[in-house]
């Protein structure tokens, strides 16, 4: 394994602009701190390990591709960072300049500096123009060896008109304490309408903490699904900016923590034009001592009027011990803008139970029923139904073993 | 022995005593009304039947000869006795149907129950509604049929009906009337609850029951109803305390 030092930086090789861009961010993560967990971006949160305590893995461990994806028009399989598997997509050392895609501003968190500084190469997605794609791009990232960090990293280039949908699925073992920070970039083109589905179920002890970035051209539309199920420590740091006037942003998804999980979620919707519109669902339930994070910023500029954002965050809070966090906030300098949010954070609903209970269903099932119901309004919102049954399985099994040990 | 029999019930809600020694049975095979003035309790009655938890109940209800107070809310469903509720609640993202295979799967003979599930939706008229979401945008009418097709499907010694004719125009009263009487067997005791006659009039009730501050002041046939219309409950509340 390698230290995360300038030299280590250095070693990972490509082309010119790769070499200069993690450079320079090299140099600024020597003297980087662990976030101050005052700052609202940290706050509620509990970190509980240093960077520091992880290094690069020198090889990738064993894996295959396990999604059941379908048919798809390209796959990539990214194991410890390295890209293992690679068709029908390009990778981020082939391309002779950088994308044009504006960089995530590295001096704002030690994460996304030290993913400019020592990302080894990314997997890239260029759809050419008025190109219609119907199977689904596969990127498979796994983690398979502990004390190592990765930083797996995808780029999606949609240029005008083109259509595509992308499946990036995350996992690891459950004893694989291992540091993931991936980063996803997409920008879409006028008139482009691109979906993307993540579905994470990181292992029991890795932490991870991804960033995300879609800027959205005129007329485009970027439909981003989440599903948040595993890992000790689980973060998505998104931001979508609607640049071009018509541009559309749709969030759907879920989270799901048990035991000791702590899921993060922090968004920021940037309407940046004139008659854009956003609408995000996600819905969570935390069982056991689990802690969910939601903190939802739309930024509604002075140019951006007749504009639409609306943002849902329901969360279902299963027992004593657990904690959601629910945080959403508006800041609109246009005058002409339909705006809303709703957030709520709350047990089962006793009047549900009475009535399931009342069919005959004894409480376990009836409240089985419900949890159900409550993510299946979530489940069906998102772009990639293929991942629906098994994702439906995972939460049945996770409610069903709090209930059996006694935690929910 | 009666399908429904319920002796000396009292119900309080916190400090708040709604039933006050309340009696009644009813044989299988008949249907019973209760009409009542808003605040006599109808409702709670209805709840403390299923056992709603938020109410303390003493006294006795035996559905089938089986003692029920006191038990949750499932068993009394598996003792024969299921409420059609005046407010369903919506239970999002769980259809009509989920619940049919979650009750499917209880079911000694699966495959009588579907073609019971099956006849029924057609009887009643549900199938535009199987997989949708329980109660979720649906009319008053078609909350009230759901209701009813459940029931049905359940096919329980005792339905409790509470103001199934609520919220409903003239023609869905009829409907809904017309599907209370089609559930009728020589086994089902059906406890209706009213606050209006105006479904008797498409209904054949066995018997009249005026309740008032929580307990029956006076039985009858079905001809106390029109008796009823003429004089208003407040002739009947003076009975009581005479």
């Amino acid at each position: 394994m390698k230290p995360l030092t300038p030299s280590s930086s250095a070693g990972l090789g490509g082309p010119a602009w790769l070499i200069a861009s993690r450079s320079a961010a090299a140099e600024a993560f020597a003297t980087a701190a662990m976030p101050d967990p005052r700052l609202e971006q940290w706050r509620y949160v509990d970190l509980e390990f240093d960077i520091a305590d992880y290094q690069l893995a020198v090889t990738p461990g064993d894996a295959q591709f396990e999604a059941d994806a379908g048919p798809t028009a390209g796959r990539a399989l990214v194991v410890d960072g390295f890209i293992t598997e690679l068709e029908g997509l390009g990778r981020l050392s082939e391309l002779s300049a950088p994308p044009a895609s504006p960089a995530i501003d590295t001096g704002a968190d030690i994460f996304a500096t030290a993913h400019t500084a020592f990302v080894r190469d990314g997997v890239v997605l260029h759809l050419e123009r008025n190109s219609a794609e119907s199977d689904t791009y596969l990127m498979e990232v796994v983690a398979t060896q502990s004390s190592t960090l990765s930083f797996p990293n995808l780029t999606v280039i949609a240029e005008e008109g083109s259509q595509s949908s992308v499946l990036v699925f995350c996992r690891s073992a459950d004893d694989v304490d291992a540091l993931v920070v991936p980063r996803i970039t997409i920008e879409a083109g006028p008139a482009a309408n691109i979906s993307i589905t993540i579905v994470q179920e990181w292992g029991d002890m890795t932490r991870a903490l991804a960033q995300l970035h879609t800027s959205i051209e005129r007329d485009a539309r970027v439909h981003l699904g989440e599903v948040g199920l595993g890992g000790v420590y689980s973060r998505l740091f998104f931001t979508v900016d609607l640049q071009g006037s018509g541009a559309h942003s749709e969030i759907s998804g879920l989270y799901f923590g048990d035991e000791d999980q702590t899921l993060d979620y922090r968004a920021t919707i940037n309407h940046q034009a004139p008659r854009t519109t956003s609408n995000m669902f996600l819905k969570g339930a935390v069982e056991g001592s689990a802690h969910s994070v939601f903190t939802g910023m739309i930024r509604i500029e002075e140019e951006a009027q007749q504009t639409s954002a609306h943002q849902t965050n329901r969360n279902l809070v299963l027992s004593r011990d657990a904690s959601a966090e629910s945080v959403p906030n508006l800041e609109i300098l246009a005058n002409d803008v339909a705006c809303g949010h709703a957030s709520t954070v709350g047990p089962l609903d006793q009047e549900q139970r009475y009535y399931l209970t009342s069919r005959g269903l004894d409480r376990d099932r009836a409240d089985r029923l419900q949890v159900r119901g409550f993510f299946e309004e979530a489940i069906g919102l998102l772009p990639n139904q293929a991942v629906a049954p098994g994702i439906r399985r995972i939460v049945a099994t996770k409610y069903a073993e709090a209930q059996a040990a006694g935690r929910a | 022995m009666n399908a429904l029999e319920i002796k000396n019930l009292d119900a309080s809600i916190g400090e708040i005593k709604i039933l006050r020694g309340l009696d009644l049975s009813i044989p299988k095979g008949a249907m019973h009304v209760i009409m009542g003035p808003n605040g006599s309790g109808k409702s709670t009655l209805c709840h403390v039947l299923t056992g709603k938890e938020e109410y303390e109940a003493t006294g006795s209800v035996k559905v089938q000869g089986v003692e029920v107070l006191g038990t949750p809310t499932d068993q009394r469903a598996g003792a024969g006795i299921v409420q059609a509720f005046q407010y369903p609640v919506e239970i999002p993202g769980v259809t009509l149907r989920d619940l049919m295979e979650e009750l499917a799967g209880d079911q000694d003979d699966p495959d009588a129950f579907w073609a019971r599930v099956d006849r029924k939706r057609d009887e009643i008229k549900v199938g535009r509604f199987m997989d949708r979401a329980i109660n979720l945008g649906l009319s008053g009418g078609e909350k009230k049929r759901s209701e009813i097709f459940q029931i049905s499907v359940l096919n329980p010694a005792v339905a409790v009906l509470d103001e199934i004719d609520s919220g409903l125009d003239v023609d869905a009263v009829r409907e809904v009337a017309e599907a209370v009487e089609a559930m009728r067997t020589n086994e089902l005791a059906i406890l209706l609850i009213t606050h209006y006659d105006r479904i008797l009039r498409y209904l054949k009730p066995d018997r009249i029951h005026v309740m008032m501050d929580g307990k029956i002041v006076r039985s009858g046939g079905p001809e106390l109803a029109a008796e009823l219309e003429g004089t208003g409950y407040e002739a009947f509340r003076k009975v009581a305390e005479g």
